[in-house]
């Protein structure tokens, strides 16, 4: 029998060494009667010689080897009745417990599902990425500082393609991402996210489908029929799971597209993002929307990421070096990297190869650092609740002193006393982890809700999984052990002859230190979350209440897409016009203008700029500059005045000088101490005369919020550059000329005011589809999800410590009040004054936040300073932040302490002295 | 190990002497406890807080089977067999006993001076 059988049947076995002791006995006592005692006398003389059966039968357990468990099982059942025994004490432990492990395993949750999960995909660890970092989404020169390449042109991929047998195969995808509007039949369009992929793009992943069959090569070839693959998700919310789909034709826009199949269900794409692609389309299928503009067809266009399966033993250094190598020859082919001096350039250029198992690592970058912050901060918040609830543990500890004296004096070992208050400790853990699950559970999906507001199937969910169950209970047994190990240490250096004399009194108590370190412990850990959570606050409100040089109220942003409706060029004067002119009519509109970017909407389109007659500038020269066409009343929509100059006028349309309105910035930076207007500037050298500066506007914010104003123009709505040479730059500027935004500035608030903009829009053209619509607020402070999450959190965090550390201080100091009322009482009899006694315990709470001051400030510095990437206009030891830090804590403290500093001043010296 | 005789059997000799007593057929916990008593001439008073944990551990070890039977009183007890690897252990047990007491005797009664 193994011995966890011989544990379960461990009742059995009891039985039987009862009856076999009881025989023994029985035995005995007819020997001595044979031998001419009488029955009472040999039985007395029988009990006498037996001695302890109960020892007996430990050691017989002992022997079998279950006594480790059964003493477990028994100390889980002592600890069930303890905890019974004191509810209050049992849920105050819990539900501090359940919030301090459910802030874990929520952010752990998250942490998983982002920053550690494999795709589910065959053999992940097999994937490697050609690029590390998260740049996006078109360029056409070098990319960074360093040489470091992440995105690639379709040459370029066929180039590395061929270069690298090392690779069983290797696959481009968009590193954007657009939208279509997808129809079946009559029914209206359904907005679907979209990704292009090469052809081996399924092969690469080995990912198959539910239906159907997934793209391959020849779905990827000039001129194949075009052909899509659905997402499951896709297919199960927006094609009723309808199994007919495969097969038949999807309209994208007005391009039909054949849905080959459905894809696997678990599989959400080549990266964690909170819009999954909902379909995936060849790579070759890009011209047909982008027409002339295509990417797929410019060399020099680098828009796609490289994700490969390498050969089992492969060197990926030498894989690395060999990529570069051949990236830097392909470069040496092409004008636009050899051109202007900036040949010099290509020996730096290099790729850095990265794992791929996880995806390609967008998200994981962007929230990283904030869910590492998150995760420390919320471990913080769990060490300051284990420090309370060992608090409590040793008070209770302490009233049960002499029970443990009596358990000892009787012959239980120290070992078993301690495992028995460590028992206590992880069954109370243990219950607190359960509870935290469903802490957890709702945490994280609160934290999804705020953190990916309006995500679309995103492939991150609340709901524990498997390693989040196993992080949950580790946590629980980790904080039973870690609160439950001084209480243990404190009770079993319990003296059983002192402690049975009894009396609970003492001056000094020498039981009371580890207490104490717990509330100093407990002072500094609150100061840096206090000090964090402010630190973030503040940063969050210079973000919120920065100027950012735009008036956003009562504005609304729309995105359409008239290329996809179907309109060409020649068409756009008229659409923008009736588009404007049905707009402005609409009652309480101020208003209304179209750009082919809003500011802060999370886009942004950029240029080289050549000052008239300059050369090309070399590659360290910065002549970079946002640019953006906009309609004449763009700048009135978003309250940005003109400084300088003019505005644009109806008379700046094709066939007149090219205008351009620049910012301060761009005035500052490529025509320093001289008066911009009138000068011209082209993007590149062969056009450098190109536009006309006819005026000056002031700075705003165009992309990142957080960033000081960068140099940008605008060009007018409908304006074309006619001296292009090069087809694909004529193209580029022929699609400039759609407008996708709408900017709707009204006079006053509006009740509904999505109701009326797609009524009116579908009057105009019920092709039209609705991309997005969104309050111009909205649209910024979108800006900041992910700092107001953090702020948030860690604000809840600093509060939870904070009160958990008062109530700690509370506690110590309650206890010690009590423990020392004699002494007070005889300190009072000898004459010492009630404010003596209130400074006395006063000066207890003092030195212990003092200590922990001492101690958290400097570990609070340290986490400042690994937080200042999350940090705006807030230094990492902002001297505001840290004083609120330490007054908040020292209020609370004072508040803590002065309750039973008071108790104390009320004692009755002779009802005290009366106890003794 | 406690015993009336007053002196302590080295670790070890009350499993073997278990072992030997039980090799002589099925026998109960009290009767062994007997056996050893008089084989050993009153010398050995084996306490039961000893024996039964021995019990149970050469049981646990497989070198005894443990079975209810009647006593010829007609009372239920726990008759105790040797099995096959406990007979076993015996041998070796009692040949390395008696070359251990052989080498103590030598050494005891041989004087310094013979070394």
């Amino acid at each position: 029998m193994s011995w966890w059988r011989r544990l379960f049947a461990g009742k059995r076995m009891d039985r039987d060494l009862d009856r076999e002791l009881l025989f023994h006995f029985e035995q005995q006592v007819a020997d001595k009667m044979c031998a001419g005692l009488s029955e009472q006398q040999a039985r007395r003389q029988t009990r006498l010689e037996f001695g302890g059966v109960e020892q007996v039968k430990e050691d017989c357990r002992e022997s079998r080897g279950t006594m480790w468990a059964w003493s477990v099982l028994q100390d889980l059942r002592h600890a069930m009745r303890q905890l019974r025994k004191s509810p209050a004490f049992a849920i105050t432990a819990i539900v501090t417990l359940a919030l301090g492990i459910g802030a874990n395993t929520a952010i752990f949750t998250l942490v998983q599902q982002i920053l550690l999960r494999s795709l589910p995909v065959t053999n992940p660890s097999r994937l490697i990425r050609v690029g590390d970092k998260d740049d996006c989404c078109f360029f056409d020169s070098f990319e960074n500082d360093d040489g470091d390449f992440d995105l690639f042109s379709y040459d370029l991929y066929l180039h590395l393609q061929q270069s690298a047998p090392e690779f069983e195969q290797l696959a481009a995808v968009e590193a954007g991402g657009d939208r279509f509007s997808a129809r079946v039949g009559s029914e209206p369009g359904k907005l679907l996210r979209s990704e292009y992929v090469s052809g081996n793009y399924f092969t690469t992943l080995g990912v198959g489908t539910y239906l159907g069959r997934p793209l391959g090569e020849n779905d990827d070839r000039p001129g194949a029929p075009p052909a899509l693959v659905l997402s499951y998700a896709s297919w199960q919310a927006d094609f009723a799971a309808d199994p007919g789909i495969v097969g038949s034709t999807v309209y994208l826009g007005t391009h039909p597209f054949t849905v080959a199949g459905v894809a696997a269900p678990g599989f959400f794409g080549d990266r964690i993002v909170s819009f999954p692609p909902e379909m995936w389309l060849p790579l070759s299928t890009e011209p047909l929307f982008e027409g002339g503009n295509s990417s797929l067809n410019q060399k020099d266009t680098d828009w796609l990421y490289l994700l490969g399966r390498v050969r089992v033993g492969t060197n990926q250094k030498a894989l690395a070096t060999r990529l570069s190598e051949a990236m830097q020859q392909w470069f040496l082919t092409r004008p636009n990297y050899t051109g202007h001096g900036r040949a010099a350039e290509i020996p730096r250029q290099h790729v850095v190869l990265s794992s791929a198992g996880g995806g390609i690592q967008k998200l994981q970058q962007q929230t990283g650092t904030g869910l590492r912050l998150l995760m420390a901060l919320s471990s913080v918040v769990l060490l300051i609740a284990c420090a309370n609830i060992a608090n409590l543990l040793l008070a209770r500890g302490a009233a049960r002193r002499s029970e443990i004296a009596v358990r000892m004096a009787l012959g239980a070992p120290q070992g078993r006393v301690v495992r028995q208050i460590l028992t206590e400790s992880v069954v109370l853990s243990l219950i607190g982890g359960f509870a935290g699950l469903l802490v957890a559970y709702f945490g994280s999906q609160m934290i999804l809700a705020l953190a990916f507001p309006q995500s679309r199937n995103m492939p991150v969910h609340a709901s524990p999984s498997l390693p989040v169950l196993g992080f949950a209970f580790l946590i629980s047994l980790f904080t039973g052990i870690f609160f439950g190990a001084a209480p243990a240490w404190a009770s079993s250096h319990a003296q059983p002859a002192e402690a049975l004399r009894g009396v609970n009194r003492a001056t000094r108590d020498r039981s009371s230190l580890p207490q104490k370190s717990l509330v100093v412990f407990q002072v500094a850990l609150s100061v840096v979350l206090l000090a964090g959570a402010l630190m973030m606050t503040r940063s969050l409100f210079h973000l919120e209440h920065q100027n950012l040089g735009i008036v956003t109220s009562n504005s609304y942003e729309i995105i359409i897409d008239p290329k996809e409706a179907g309109y060409t060029v020649d068409r756009l004067p008229a659409l923008y016009r009736e588009l404007e002119n049905r707009f402005s009519a609409l009652p309480g509109m101020a208003h209304v203008s179209f750009a082919r970017y809003v500011p802060l909407g999370g886009n942004e389109w950029g240029s080289c700029v050549v000052q008239q007659g300059q050369p090309a500038p070399g590659p360290s020269d910065q002549c970079f500059s946002d640019w953006n066409r906009v309609s004449r009343n763009f700048l009135d929509s978003i309250g940005v005045p003109i400084l300088r100059g003019r505005g644009f006028s109806a008379q700046d349309v094709t066939g007149s000088q090219p205008v351009a309105l620049v910012n301060e910035s761009f005035a500052k930076h490529f025509f320093p101490r001289q008066d911009p207007v009138g000068k011209h500037f082209g993007m590149d050298a062969q056009n450098s005369g190109m536009f006309e500066i006819v005026g000056v506007f002031a700075d705003f914010k165009m992309a990142n919020p957080r960033s000081e104003p960068r140099p940008a123009f605008l060009r007018p709505l409908g304006q074309q550059y006619p001296g292009l040479k090069n087809p694909n730059d004529a193209a580029g500027e022929a699609a400039s000329l759609y407008l996708n935004s709408i900017v709707l500035n009204f006079a006053r608030p509006q009740r509904d005011a999505e109701t009326l903009v797609r009524r009116t829009l579908a009057a105009i053209d019920p092709g039209l589809t609705i991309f997005h619509f969104e309050s111009y607020d909205a649209e910024v402070a979108g800006n900041y999800t992910q700092d107001r999450l953090i702020a948030r959190l860690t604000g809840i965090f600093g509060g939870l410590a904070l009160i958990l550390a008062s109530v700690g201080l509370y506690g110590v100091l309650s206890y010690f009040v009590a423990r020392r009322t004699s002494e007070i009482g005889v300190r009072m009899a000898m004459g010492a004054s009630r404010s003596r006694v209130i400074s006395m315990v006063l000066r207890g709470a003092l030195s212990q936040v003092l200590i922990g001051l001492a101690l958290g400030i400097p570990v609070a510095l340290f986490a400042g300073r690994s937080m200042t990437s999350l940090l705006y206009k807030v230094s990492d030891a902002d001297p505001i932040a840290f004083l609120g830090a330490v007054s908040v804590l020292a209020l609370c403290a004072l508040a803590a302490a002065f309750l039973p500093a008071r108790r104390a001043a009320a004692i009755d010296p002779m009802q005290a002295l009366r106890t003794e | 190990m406690k015993h009336d005789s007053g002196f302590d059997l080295p670790q070890g000799t009350l499993d073997l002497l278990i072992l030997k007593v039980v090799a002589h057929g099925p026998i109960h916990g009290y009767a062994i406890a007997q056996r050893i008593r008089q084989m050993s001439r009153n010398a050995l008073e084996v306490q039961q807080g000893s024996l039964y944990p021995a019990l149970h551990r050469l049981e646990y070890k497989k070198y005894l089977n443990a079975d209810w039977k009647l006593t010829e009183t007609g009372r239920e007890a726990r008759f105790y067999r040797l099995t096959s690897r406990g007979k076993a252990h015996l041998e070796s047990e009692t040949a390395s006993w008696e070359r251990l007491t052989e080498i103590v005797g030598l050494i005891l009664q041989g004087s310094p001076g013979e070394a």
